[in-house]
């Protein structure tokens, strides 16, 4: 059980380490901007302090009726995903509806009748 | 009727074999062509100009609703009063169009139905029977056949039933609105060839379909 809960906690680490150094590669190859890179290591940040030491998460996993630090993480992680998805599919439909926008155009005014 | 002002609309994706067939056909009965080449990677847009069809481009493959789409608002800008849409695959026979010309004087929208025949796969016919049996009952249009592409419209009528699916959904977009709007409609029979039969409508393609057009019973009214 305690190696159990180690290798999650080092797994976990590992996790969040290679999240941070992805986030600023993506701040050197300038896709982030220096707002969004506080926000993700930040994140990563949290998520390592709580990987590591999730008897933190006690107080709120007692009061919102959960009995193990596992099953809160579990939940709010399909929470997140659900969230994460609806988001996902808001962008890719608004990108998709502006690609054709674009591309319609293009094609009529590249074509002007004489 | 004035044929100066009617035009002749063709999405055509990766149509190089029969795009030259279907313009050269079309050009008999309408002097204004647009083809729409959707991304294609062949040669359908230079033999679409070659033929002597204004040729329009989309960078990347968007979809026969997109692409009829674009076609139609081109025809609208250069004052099109009438379009015919028909696909480029020479599926449909352009010999029809004057029936379709005839129509327009009465009715805004004339659609088309594909005769009954063994060389029909039977996956299309049951698709488009339940399809035709859904939109009767969710909008009150009775048509034989939703998904030929061989349609007519007055440019009044292409302002209100203008569809927002880039996909072949479009077809029952296009349906849905004429219901709708209540605008004056009638089908015709066409001959039809069964060129291909990885192309076209799908059986995911109707399984979208029947669910779109609950959606915009239910929801998205216009």
């Amino acid at each position: 059980m305690v190696k159990m809960a180690l290798g999650i906690q080092i797994a976990g680490s590992l996790f969040g380490l290679f999240m941070i150094y992805y986030s600023f590669l993506n701040y050197k190859r300038k896709e982030f901007t220096i707002k969004e890179l506080i926000f993700w290591i930040s994140s990563w940040v949290i998520f390592m302090i709580i990987a590591l030491f999730p008897s933190l998460l006690e107080p709120i996993v007692l009061r919102v009726g959960f009995l193990r630090a596992l099953d809160l993480l579990t939940i709010s992680g399909f929470f997140f995903l659900i969230a994460g998805m609806f988001y996902t599919y808001i962008i890719t439909r608004k990108n998709q509806k502006q690609i054709e926008i674009i591309v319609r155009e293009l094609a009529i005014k590249g074509n002007k009748r004489k | 009727m004035e044929t100066s002002n009617i035009w002749a609309v063709i999405p055509a994706y990766n149509e190089e074999k029969s795009i030259s067939e279907t313009i050269g056909k079309t050009k008999k009965h309408v002097s204004n062509i647009v083809v729409v080449d959707d991304g294609s990677k062949d040669k359908t847009a230079i033999l679409g100009q070659k033929e002597g069809a204004v040729v329009l481009s989309h960078i990347v493959n968007l979809g026969k609703g997109a692409a009829l789409k674009t076609g139609c608002d081109y025809a609208t800008r250069n004052h099109a009063k009438f379009i015919i849409a028909l696909d480029a695959d020479a599926q449909h026979n352009p010999d029809d169009i004057p029936r379709f010309i005839e129509k327009l004087k009465k009715y805004d929208i004339v659609f088309s139905y594909r005769r009954p025949s063994r060389k029909m796969p039977i996956v299309l016919s049951f698709g488009n029977w339940f399809i035709s049996n859904v939109v009767s009952l969710l909008y009150g249009v009775k048509l034989n056949d939703t998904q030929c592409g061989f349609r007519a419209f007055s440019k009044e009528a292409y302002k209100k039933v203008r569809w927002n699916a880039s996909d072949y959904s479009m077809e029952s977009e296009m349906i849905s609105r004429t219901g709708k709007q209540k605008l004056k409609y009638v089908q015709i029979p066409i001959s039809t060839i069964y060129s291909d039969k990885y192309k076209g409508t799908t059986v995911i393609d109707g399984i979208k379909i029947v669910l779109n057009m609950l959606w915009w019973r239910l929801i998205n009214s216009r």
